[in-house]
C-alpha cells in the first residue's frame, strides 16, 4: 500500500513539474500578450522561424497545429470545438468549404501584400476574385524518374512514355483516384475533370493497358524508394519530387505536355476564427516577399509570390520542372469539385483499375 | 527452469533482433550529419539540437508525457476499483456481462472511439484540448487496467479476506491492507500498459486534439507526410530513451515489492 501511495505522489509531482516547464516554454517570448492566433496547416509546411518572427513583429502568440489530409482538416473545422483562425486547404476543398459555409471572406484592404502574387495564381475557378482564399503554395502532378534505370529515349514529355514496354514492372503510382484517373484522361487528350461515363471508361481501359508496367500503387513510401534507387519511375506531386531530387541528384522530373493537374494550397479563414484581424495580419505577413522566399526555401514547394522569386536561388526559379512557364501552365488544369456522385464514379473506376492489376 | 536448447536460444535472439533492429536503425541515423537515411556520413548531434531548439516540439513532447502519466494514473484508480467491483459481484451472469462489455471496449476500433468522442465533446460543448485528450485517454485505458488487475484478484484466496475479517479488520482495512497490497503487481502492470497505450495512440487522439494542444503521435504523423526527416528520428530516439527509463523504473519497483514481500514473510 505504501508503494502505491508513494508512486501516486511521485507521478503527480512529476506531472506538476512538467506542467510548469511546458507553461514557461509556451509563454516565453510573448509574455503578457493575450492576443492569440491558431493556425492549422499541413505537417512540415512552414519554416518554424517564421512563426517566431511573426510573434515578435506583432506580439500575437501563435498556436500551431498540423493535419495530414484535406478531409481530416475539414472534418475538424466542421465539427467545431477548436477555434482555428487560419487553415491551408487545397483548391477542391476550398470549393466544398465555401459550399458548406465554413469560411469568412477576406478583406483585401488588410492584405496589401497581395500585389506580390503572380496574376496567374489569382482569380481562379475555385474562388473567383479570391474572396475567401489567398495562395500559399502550388505544384503539379508529374513523373519523377531515374535516367540510370531506364532506357535513354524515355523523357516523359508525353504520358505515352509510361506505356513503353521497357518499363515493365518499374512504375509506381500514387494511391489516389483523382491523380491516376486524371492521368488516364490526360493521356487520351481529355480534361481531368470530365463528367462523362464514356470518357471515364475509355480512360480506365487505357489505364488497364498500363497494368504490366505498374509495380505498385502506394503512398508516401515512394520518396524513400526513389531516393534509394530502388524504383525507376513514379507518378507523384512536384513538391514531393523536389524533395526526392534534393536527396538524390540522379533523379529527374517531368510534367507531360498533354496536360496535367496543377494544385494550389491556399490560406483561408474558417468561420470558427476568433481573431479575424490577426488572421489577416498573418496572411499579409506570409505574402511579404522576404518571408515567402524564406518559406519556399524551407518547404521546397513552388511559391506563387512573384516578388519572392527575385529573392530565391536563380537555379530554383529558372527550373522549369518546378516553376513551369506561363505557356506551360496553360496546359495544366485545376481539380474541380466533382460533387459526390462523380467523385464516387472516379473512385469506382480507380478501383476497377486497381483490381485489374495482376 | 529447464535450460534452453541452442536452437530455441537462436530463435529467441532472432526474434529480438527483428523486433529491435528497426528502432536501432532509426536511432543510429538520428546521429547522421548526411541529412538522410541513405548513407552515414559522420556523427552529429544537430538533429537533437533541432528538436530542443524547436520549443513547440518540446512542449508537445512534455504534453505527451503529462497526458500519459495522468491518464495512466486516473485510469489505474478507476480500473482497479472497477475490477474489485466486478469480482465482488456474486451473480455470475451479471459478472460475465460486465466483463464482456469491458472487452468490447478493448477490441473496438480506435477510429470509432475517437470519432464518437469528437461528436460527444462538441455536442456537450467541451473545448477540445488538454481536457478532452485526457478524458479520452482515460476512457480507453480503463478497460486495459481492469484486464490487468483481474487475474490477480481472481487468484487471491478468499479465505484471506475471511481471516482478516475474523481478526477484526474493517471494510477499509481489508481493502487497504489486504486486497491492494496483494494485487499491487497487477496495478503497476495496468498502469504501465495504460502509459504505453496513451503514448502511442494516434487514432483517438487525432480527433480530440485542438486549440494548440497536440501530442507526439499526431505531430509525427503529419510530419511524415513530407518524408521522414531526421528530426523525427531524433524525437523517436528521445521517446525510446524515456520508455527505457520507465521500464527500468518499473523493474526496480517490482523488485522492491518482491523483496518487501519476502521481508514480510520472515
Amino acid at each position: 500500500m505504501r508503494d502505491l501511495v508513494k508512486a501516486t505522489i511521485a507521478i503527480i509531482i512529476v506531472c506538476a513539474l512538467l506542467f510548469v516547464v511546458a507553461d514557461q516554454m509556451q509563454s516565453k517570448g510573448s509574455a503578457g500578450s493575450k492576443d492569440t492566433l491558431t493556425i492549422f496547416n499541413w505537417g512540415e509546411y512552414i519554416d518554424p522561424e517564421l512563426i517566431d518572427k511573426f510573434e515578435e513583429e506583432t506580439g500575437i502568440k501563435v498556436t500551431y497545429e498540423t493535419f495530414d489530409s484535406n478531409e481530416a482538416m475539414m472534418t475538424k473545422i466542421e465539427q467545431g470545438g477548436s477555434a482555428y483562425d487560419i487553415a491551408v486547404p487545397s483548391e477542391y476543398t476550398i470549393e466544398s468549404m465555401k459550399e458548406k459555409d465554413l469560411l469568412i471572406p477576406i478583406d483585401h484592404k488588410l492584405v496589401p501584400n497581395l500585389v506580390n502574387i503572380n496574376g496567374d495564381f489569382l482569380d481562379l475557378s475555385f474562388d473567383k476574385g479570391n474572396e475567401y482564399s489567398i495562395p500559399y503554395f502550388w505544384g503539379t502532378v508529374g513523373i519523377v524518374y531515374n535516367p540510370n534505370l531506364i532506357e535513354d529515349h524515355l523523357t516523359f514529355e508525353s504520358w505515352e512514355d509510361l506505356w513503353d514496354p521497357s518499363l515493365k514492372g518499374k512504375l509506381f503510382l500514387v494511391d489516389s483516384s483523382r491523380e491516376v484517373i486524371g492521368m488516364g484522361l490526360n493521356s487520351i487528350g481529355h480534361s481531368l475533370n470530365v463528367k462523362d461515363d464514356v470518357l471515364l471508361s475509355e480512360a480506365t481501359d487505357k489505364l488497364i493497358s498500363l497494368t504490366p508496367n505498374v509495380k505498385a500503387i502506394i503512398g508516401d513510401e515512394i520518396t524513400p524508394l526513389m531516393v534509394k534507387n530502388e524504383a525507376a519511375v513514379a507518378l507523384t506531386w512536384s513538391g514531393q519530387a523536389a524533395d526526392m531530387l534534393w536527396e538524390n541528384e540522379e533523379l529527374d522530373f517531368a510534367t507531360p505536355y498533354e496536360g496535367s493537374n496543377i494544385f494550389f494550397d491556399n490560406m483561408v479563414i474558417p468561420k470558427t476564427s476568433k481573431n479575424v484581424a490577426g488572421a489577416h495580419k498573418f496572411i499579409n505577413f506570409m505574402l511579404d516577399p522576404e518571408n515567402a522566399a524564406q518559406n519556399a526555401d524551407y518547404v521546397g514547394y513552388s511559391s506563387p509570390n512573384e516578388a519572392a522569386w527575385a529573392l530565391l536561388d536563380e537555379e530554383v526559379i529558372n527550373d522549369e520542372r518546378f516553376y513551369p512557364t506561363h505557356e506551360q501552365r496553360e496546359k495544366l488544369e485545376v481539380y474541380e469539385n466533382l460533387g459526390l456522385e462523380w467523385l464516387g464514379k472516379y473512385n469506382e473506376h480507380f478501383l476497377e483499375f486497381k483490381m485489374s492489376l495482376r | 527452469m529447464k535450460k534452453l536448447s541452442a536452437a530455441s536460444k537462436a530463435y529467441l535472439v532472432l526474434i529480438f533482433v527483428i523486433l529491435y533492429a528497426p528502432i536501432f536503425y532509426l536511432i543510429f541515423y538520428s546521429f547522421n550529419s548526411g541529412g538522410n537515411m541513405n548513407n552515414f556520413e559522420s556523427f552529429t548531434l544537430e538533429h537533437y539540437k533541432a528538436v530542443f531548439a524547436d520549443s513547440r516540439l518540446i512542449v508537445i513532447l512534455i504534453n505527451t508525457v503529462i497526458v500519459a502519466l495522468l491518464s495512466g494514473l486516473i485510469a489505474t484508480v478507476i480500473g482497479t476499483l472497477g475490477a474489485i467491483g466486478i469480482v465482488s459481484i456474486k451473480d455470475k451472469k451479471m459478472r460475465n456481462t460486465l466483463l464482456s462489455l469491458n472487452n468490447v471496449l478493448i477490441v473496438s476500433p480506435d477510429v470509432v472511439i475517437g470519432a464518437s468522442f469528437l461528436i460527444l465533446f462538441t455536442m456537450v460543448g467541451v473545448k477540445l484540448g488538454f481536457a478532452s485528450v485526457l478524458v479520452s485517454h482515460v476512457a480507453f485505458s480503463v478497460p486495459i487496467v481492469v484486464l490487468m488487475v483481474l487475474p490477480k484478484l481472481l487468484e487471491m484466496n478468499t479465505s484471506l479476506l475471511d481471516a482478516a475479517r475474523d481478526l477484526g479488520a474493517t471494510k477499509r482495512d481489508v481493502l487497504t491492507r489486504v486486497i491492494l497490497p496483494y494485487i499491487a503487481p497487477g496495478i503497476f502492470a495496468g498502469f504501465f500498459m495504460a502509459l504505453t497505450y496513451s503514448l502511442d495512440d494516434f487514432a483517438v487522439t487525432f480527433f480530440v486534439t485542438g486549440n494548440g494542444f497536440s501530442t507526439l503521435s499526431v505531430e509525427i504523423y503529419s510530419m511524415a507526410r513530407a518524408g521522414i526527416s531526421l528530426t523525427v528520428n531524433a524525437i523517436s530516439g528521445l521517446v525510446f530513451a524515456v520508455t527505457l527509463i520507465i521500464v527500468i523504473g518499473y523493474y526496480f519497483i517490482s523488485k522492491r515489492t518482491k523483496s518487501n514481500a519476502a521481508e514480510g514473510q520472515r
